[in-house]
């Protein structure tokens, strides 16, 4: 007899975490090839320096940075909505955070893994740790590259503590599960190390839900300011069309648009592969849908206001720079972002049936390569179409960078297909906690009343 | 002494246990009550108070925090001055961002450091005899008694086991 959550209904959750499941199998195995083909890409780089990278004169950041930008963007998909809609005590946000939390830890490990295959030498990256050189040489804090060290190494470690807190009591239901049927097994003994001894008293829930929106509250301007110093490694130069005050803003919304587009392709693919249709309901796909056309909105006018200030302005440099977005080389890329990060999605979302499950996951696609080319232009875009005329310049990817690029797609497939089968994507105690929310909602009053407010032994026992 | 070990089914179930364990006089320390969800706004432990300084804690990370880092940077900064034009060597708007994200770091660490102190994880109590019926949604209630005292506050449970 289970108690008021329904037990059985978890099976799909912990199946992937119990047994052998050929898709995710499989699902492992195609990614795990494309992360072999990151690592072949960054070795040859490695072994034949940064100059088989297509990057070069006046275009220094290409693939790399925009790369970098696109996946720290994406990562504004898990902490910060999921904060925010504990922040709100939105009840249907339960069985998204999980799947939410694991996008940011993942999208910010790759994200972070570019500056490092941007330096070519990448055992020179302690230079940026603030430890002294033998010359007694700080890193130098006035730099916008120090300041994003910080705001990602910052975010990092708070959104991998932000997803391992609450999963701490979903690993001791495991553990209690798995010692069940056998103490000794390797699961077991995988679930008892990281549950940590966990007991499920009412002190430990206290604490665990005071850190947790303690932590929600700190996590939300955090979030913020990573993008933002993100958005300042361009804004801070005097490069034509970077050198914008709205860039902090403009970024934020750009990575929140792109955290949900990806939130919601993860979300189909884990319902349909998983038959998580229970949990991830019509209702949520309708709800972040919802929060997606508001933020396709936002990106719309911010991207209006950004190219209408430059168009009116008429400054020599940036003109250029704008023309050659809206009918030069680049155009063909602006436009497409166009349709795809506004058209197409304020066409089909605002209708209940677009914000199905299959419509906003096909939307998702759509936007994840609309914000991907809003990075390259804003890279590659400015860097060809420099200030001083003569410098002008193309720049094309090489293989290698294609080949990191793909493989860094893979590498965040394999990273996910490995958390699914190793953690409940679907937060078990947090929907388990909503359901005896909703009975309680259902009982008289008398019920919930704490014990301490029946006195007579005669009442009690009647 | 003993401890009798209890597993019911619904927080109610367990409700009415502990309200005849009230009635019969068992103090507080000598009951447990454990869940796989969190009970405790309708399931107190009698006159059990839980507390936390989880949110004290964190704004003390954050004064620290922003302190250790605002340090460095003025440190690093006065180490090995660059020329300035005439500038301040300590520039407080960059000082500004890494402060703030000494801030956000202290915060995070101490609130994690203050939930782990405070829920006593890592922890190496071994598991109870009942620990299955978590995983269940069942809620435990363990009993410090001695052998032969009343078991009335059982006579609801899925399963009892006295250890």
């Amino acid at each position: 007899m289970a108690g008021i959550a329904q037990v059985a209904k978890e099976q799909p959750i912990i199946a992937p975490l119990i047994g052998f499941r050929p898709k995710l199998f499989l699902g492992s195995l195609l990614t795990g090839l494309l992360v072999g083909v990151l690592f072949y890409s960054w070795g040859y780089q490695i072994v034949n320096d940064i100059g088989v990278a297509g990057i070069n004169r006046p275009v220094f950041w290409g693939f790399y940075i925009t790369n970098f930008v696109f996946w720290i963007g994406i990562s504004h998909a898990g902490t910060l909505i999921s904060a925010i809609l504990r922040v709100t005590q939105a009840e249907w946000r339960r069985p998204v955070t999980r799947c939410a939390e694991a996008i940011t830890a993942f999208a910010l490990m790759i994200g972070g893994l570019f500056p490092l295959i941007h330096l070519g030498r990448p055992w020179l990256a302690w230079y940026m740790v603030p430890i002294p050189t033998g010359r007694g040489i700080w890193p130098n804090f006035r730099s916008p590259l120090m300041w994003d060290i910080m705001a990602i190494t910052t975010y990092l470690l708070g959104s991998l503590l932000y997803l391992f807190l609450p999963l701490v009591p979903d690993m001791a239901i495991l553990r209690d599960r798995a010692a069940k049927e056998n103490p000794r097994s390797i699961k077991t003994l995988f679930f008892t190390a990281l549950a940590l001894g966990w007991r499920g008293t009412p002190q430990q829930w206290h604490s665990l839900e005071a850190g947790i929106r303690a932590m929600a509250v700190i996590i939300i301007p955090v979030a913020v300011s990573v993008h933002t110093i993100v958005s300042w490694d361009f804004a801070m130069a005097v490069a034509p069309m970077w050198h914008s005050t709205i860039f902090g803003p403009y970024f934020v919304v750009g990575a929140i648009y792109s955290g949900i587009a990806v939130l919601m392709v993860a979300m189909y693919l884990l319902r349909r592969g998983l038959h998580l249709e229970e949990y991830l309901s019509d209702k949520v796909f309708n709800n972040l849908g919802l929060l997606f056309v508001a933020f396709a909105l936002m990106w719309g006018y911010f991207t209006f206001a950004e190219h209408l200030t430059v168009w009116y302005g008429h400054e020599h440099a940036e003109i250029n720079v704008f023309n050659e977005r809206i009918s030069g080389d680049f155009s063909v890329f602006f436009w497409t972002m166009i349709v795809v990060n506004t058209i197409i999605p304020l066409a089909i979302l605002p209708f209940p049936w677009g914000r199905k499950p299959l419509a906003t996951a096909v939307v998702g696609i759509g936007v994840m390569l609309g914000m991907w080319i809003e990075r390259y232009l804003i890279v590659v875009g400015t860097l060809s179409f420099p200030r001083l005329d003569f410098n002008v310049g193309t720049y094309s990817a090489s293989w290698v960078e294609m080949g990191i690029l793909i493989g860094s797609i893979g590498l965040f497939g394999f990273l996910y297909f490995t958390f699914v089968q190793i953690a409940p994507i679907v937060s078990l105690w947090e929907v388990r906690e909503g359901e005896h929310i909703q009975h309680r909602r259902t009982q008289p009053t008398s019920q919930s009343m704490p014990v301490q407010a029946v006195s007579a032994g005669e009442e009690a026992r009647a | 002494m003993s401890t009798l070990h209890a597993a019911f089914a619904t927080p109610d179930d367990a409700r009415r246990a502990l309200r005849i364990l009230g009635a019969d006089g068992v103090p507080a320390s000598a009951i447990e009550v454990r869940s796989s969800v969190p009970l405790e706004h309708d399931l107190h432990a009698i006159g059990d108070k839980v507390t936390s300084k989880v949110h004290w804690m964190a704004v003390l990370g954050a004064f620290l925090g922003g302190f250790a880092l605002f340090s460095l940077v003025k440190f690093t900064s006065e180490a090995y001055p660059l020329p300035t034009g005439g500038m301040p060597i300590v520039s407080l708007p960059p000082a500004g961002v890494i402060t703030f994200e000494g801030v956000a770091i202290g915060a995070i660490l101490c609130t994690v450091g203050t939930v782990l102190y405070e829920c006593g994880l890592p922890g190496r109590k071994s598991l109870g005899p009942l620990d299955q019926h978590l995983a269940e949604d069942h809620i435990l209630v363990s009993v410090e008694c001695e052998e032969g005292a009343p078991e009335a506050w059982a006579a609801n449970a899925l399963e009892t086991e006295r250890v």
